[in-house]
């Protein structure tokens, strides 16, 4: 287990742009300290290089909690991070660069596995072309995540530079302060990309336990044939704080997967009474009723999804998914008829951001699943919005 | 025979959705033992807490020992707090769990146990849905195995219902020698399909065991090396730092050829030296599996003297504590001559290994615990740098690492900075622990999902342990016959073996890699 980071800053002042020479020296010099360091036998330090991370962030972001996350993404995934900084609200210009290493011990073994990193702070009028500051310091040939750390500005010039040089991009769709008007942008971002940009969302990876136990209830032959009788299904959220009126994020995500998972396709305006939001779906004949209800309980935070409710046949069974005991319990229900149900409770814990993030970083193909679940929460967001959002918005143009 | 029935979930699509298991009932045989409570319980409840098995899922737990559900739940508890990794066990998710899990007192050898049997998994497919699916799991004394599945057929409980299946996993050692395991897989086949077989081999529940297929096969450019036009030699090492630990009893009958080779040992050689499979499905990877080991040349008495090397450890010391000798553990008879380290060497007659010798070597109390595969390349064919400048630059070799430490390491050879020419050897390498910086799953929680899964790539098939006991038992015969010529002990506990070992490897221009 890691027990030391070392972070050694060396400061590149820059007059005429980056200069990619001196940083790659300064960082190859501090893998020969770093080196050197090791121990008597000089191979103390092991360089292993993954990946590019890039992260762009604002001023305003918290630094430390930054640190943190990326010394375990350092360790996990070993690579070359280079930190964005970007000032838009300065009218200043700005570029600075300096690099660091993050260094980690390997148990008793003396052993170190170094992380690179090179933080560049931009400003000003200088923030929209800081992509060709980034471009020449990638590794080659190694895959290029990119974490965008705020709300994407899909429109902006930076954004997609940034977008064209990664292969994956990372975002948080909890961190959306226009839940449904953000989601819409991001399916049309998603269709309409050019080099089909790939794209991770943390939320998304926060609802794999849910996915995972919905799912498991169909691996069961006998339940089986209820899912093709699925007529209501509910989900019920805690609403986000940055738009108590809107459905979270998560709700919409998790609704838009096992719809389209399932075929079922979004019809007509939704309808929303004392708290819920029903919408209709259909699946051929059948019609199913989808309700989004907030949890009023208050016993979960920002935006998280607290049950969900698949129920067959006129209530004849119901599989039930439950988050529990303020977010550290699932609990699930199989029932049949009056005589069948079998239950459990799971433990639940909540990982952190940083190993969220981490489990990101290992996929690098397309989710396609995940992209259909937005396509399809997009549609859900057409259906609902002209009833919850505020009036100014509903206007029902995307 | 049975096979699990696959319906199609369509929530299963997507990257990141592991596999999750049918329901089923895991029944142990052997419940009060070490195994149980170590390895089995924990796995089983971590498959539950990480969501790989449904909630329609129970375990049986069955040994002579007197208990009732509620003394095997608690005893289950305080195991799963003691050896699993999680670290705190919560009351109500425990209890949960708990719900599921049945004790049975029974003796393998009564037949009227396997009513009650019976009834108690007839009772459970109705409490729980676990649908009459099955797995029993023979975590008992060798000599039972026969007689359990004989008493399983004969209650009818090794026959599938309808959509169901059933399946049995037989713990090592799986015989004493080549006519033992035939006999037992005869036993066992007169009840069982070999598809409802799984024998398992914990080593290859071992990621790196199983990255060994994607090392070779997914990769272009090690491929092209593996074989006898680039590859000097391989050697293998299975080292313990233990000695018998209580077992003395048991490994006075085996020794180390028994105990780790025949099984262990081979089913990583046979990953090494294998062809590649036509796909990857379970029978395609174990055929040629068996395949590359029927190649193996056959060990005469000749070839034991002079290609095999025996010890036994004497007194000496591990990390700095002197530890007895074999001669001096419980249960060791005081003029034992029973093996505890082998050296083999190994060769494969056909067209990709010929001439290329695999040196074994496995034993007990050597300096440290490791298992690792070496695989050394031919040197450069010209010394384009001079024989003094070289002197210290060993070829390339390529070492995989099963444990502890999983991972590979490349050495090549690189010119030290400066004015003169010094070469020097360099490692690449790559750790599974800092490159996926993921926490390996335990071996018997991999291989428990396999198999409830049906997947048998990862375990041995019939004519596999039985070719290994082919393979081994001339050396053994000869060992035995022999048994009054050897002056043991022939090496101090916290060394590599016996001088022979090395004079033997020596004597063919190589060396012991250094683990």
């Amino acid at each position: 287990m890691p027990i030391e980071t070392q972070v050694n800053a060396v400061h590149v002042s820059l007059s005429k742009g980056i200069d990619v020479d001196k940083i790659e020296k300064e960082l190859a010099s501090m893998w020969s300290d770093a080196s050197g360091a090791g121990g008597t036998t000089g191979s103390g330090v092991t360089r292993a290089c993954t990946l590019n991370l890039i992260v762009y962030t604002t001023p305003a972001d918290n630094r430390a909690q930054l640190d943190e996350m990326l010394d375990l993404i350092g360790e996990q995934h070993p690579g070359r991070i280079l930190i964005l900084i970007a000032d838009r609200e300065a009218n200043e210009p700005k570029l600075e660069a300096y690099v660091s290493t993050r260094c980690r011990l390997l148990g008793a073994t003396g052993k170190q596995v170094c992380a690179e990193q090179v933080t560049i702070e931009t400003a000003g009028p200088l923030v929209e072309t800081a992509a060709t500051a980034v471009e020449p310091l990638l590794v080659p040939d190694v895959p290029v995540f990119l974490w965008w750390k705020d709300i994407p500005h899909y429109d902006n010039e930076l954004f997609d530079r940034m977008a064209q040089l990664a292969d994956r991009i990372v975002i948080d769709s909890a961190a959306f302060d226009h839940p449904h008007e953000d989601l819409l942008h991001l399916a049309r971002m998603i269709r309409n990309n050019r080099r089909a940009v790939r794209v991770s969302d943390l939320n998304w990876g926060r609802l794999t336990s849910w996915r995972t136990l919905l799912a498991s209830f169909w691996d069961v032959t006998d339940y089986r044939p209820l899912l093709d009788a699925v007529d209501r299904f509910e989900v019920s959220y805690d609403p986000p704080n940055a738009a108590p009126n809107e459905v979270a994020p998560k709700a919409l995500l998790l609704s838009g997967w096992l719809s389209a998972r399932l075929g079922w396709k979004v019809v007509g305006t939704a309808v929303r009474e004392n708290g819920v939001i029903n919408c209709d779906l259909r699946s051929g004949e059948r019609g199913i009723v989808l309700s989004l209800r907030r949890d009023e309980t208050g016993e979960l935070k920002d935006g998280m999804v607290s049950s969900v409710t698949l129920s067959a046949k006129k209530g004849e069974a119901d599989f039930y998914v439950a988050l529990r005991a303020g977010g550290t319990k699932l609990e699930t229900e199989a029932r049949v008829g009056t005589e069948h149900s079998v239950g459990r409770v799971l433990g639940y814990e909540m990982r952190s951001e940083a190993a969220r993030l981490s489990r990101e970083l290992a996929f690098l193909t397309r989710d396609s699943v995940y992209e259909e679940a937005v396509a399809q929460a997009a549609q859900l967001v057409d259906a609902i919005r002209v009833h919850v959002s505020n009036p100014s918005m509903s206007d029902g143009s995307n | 025979m049975s096979s699990s029935t696959v319906i199609e979930n369509p929530l299963r699509q997507g990257i990141r959705l592991e596999r999750t298991a049918e329901p089923c009932v895991v029944v142990i045989f052997g419940a009060s033992g070490d195994l149980t409570k170590r390895k089995l319980v924990p796995a089983l409840y971590r498959l539950v807490q990480e969501r790989l098995v449904p909630a329609e899922f129970a375990i049986v737990g069955l040994a002579r020992t007197e208990m009732n559900d509620a003394d095997f739940r608690q005893k289950m508890k305080e195991s799963v707090q003691q050896f699993s990794e999680a670290r705190q066990v919560d009351e109500e998710v425990w209890n949960s769990f708990a719900q599921g899990l049945y004790y049975l007192t029974a003796d393998i050898a009564n037949a009227a146990d396997y009513q009650k049997l019976a009834e108690l998994l007839d009772r459970i497919d109705k409490e729980r849905g676990t649908a009459g699916n099955r797995v029993f799991y023979l975590s008992v004394a060798p000599r039972f195995y026969a007689e359990a599945v004989e008493n399983l057929g004969r209650a009818g409980l090794v026959k599938a219902k309808d959509r169901s299946w059933v399946r049995v996993i037989i713990e090592k050692p799986f015989g004493t020698d080549l006519e033992s395991a035939k006999l037992l897989n005869k036993q066992i086949l007169e009840h069982l399909d070999e598809s409802q077989v799984y024998r398992i081999d914990h080593y290859l529940g071992k990621e790196t065991v199983q990255n060994l297929l994607a090392f070779r096969f997914a990769n272009g450019i090690f491929e092209p090396l593996w074989n006898r036009q680039y590859i000097d030699h391989v050697q293998v090492t299975n080292a313990e730092a233990v000695g018998v630990e209580g077992r003395g009893g048991y490994y006075e009958g085996a020794g180390v050829v028994r105990d780790m080779i025949q099984n262990h040992v081979f089913q990583v050689l046979s990953l090494v030296a294998m062809e590649p499979p036509a796909h990857l499905g379970s029978e395609a990877v174990r055929d040629e599996k068996v395949k590359a080991m029927t190649a193996a040349r056959e060990f005469t008495a000749e070839r034991v003297r002079k290609e095999c090397v025996r010890g036994q450890y004497g007194p000496g010391s591990i990390a700095g504590k002197p530890v007895p000798g074999y001669r001096q553990e419980e249960g060791v008879a005081p003029d034992s001559t029973t093996e505890t380290f082998a050296m083999l060497t190994v060769y494969f007659d056909n067209w990709r290994w010929a001439g290329v010798p695999f040196y074994i070597r496995s034993g007990k109390r050597l300096p440290k615990r490791v298992t690792e595969i070496a695989i050394q390349f031919q040197a450069a064919p010209h010394q384009l740098f001079g024989a003094d400048v070289m002197e210290l630059v060993a070829p390339n070799q390529l070492i995989i690492r099963i444990q502890p430490d999983e991972g590979i390491t490349l050495r090549f050879a690189a010119k030290v900075p400066g004015q003169i020419t010094h070469i020097r050897d360099v490692n690449m390498d790559f750790r599974y622990g800092s490159s996926f910086g993921v926490q390996l799953a335990e071996a018997y929680e991999r291989l428990l999902l396999d198999c409830i899964l049906g997947d048998s790539t990862l375990y041995a098939r019939k004519d596999m342990t039985e070719r290994g006991w082919e393979i081994v038992m001339p050396i053994l015969n000869e060992w035995a016959a022999t048994r009054n010529e050897v002056s043991f002990p022939n090496y101090e506990a916290g060394t590599w073996g016996p001088q022979a070992s090395d004079d033997l490897i020596e004597s063919q221009g190589r060396r012991w890699r250094r683990p």
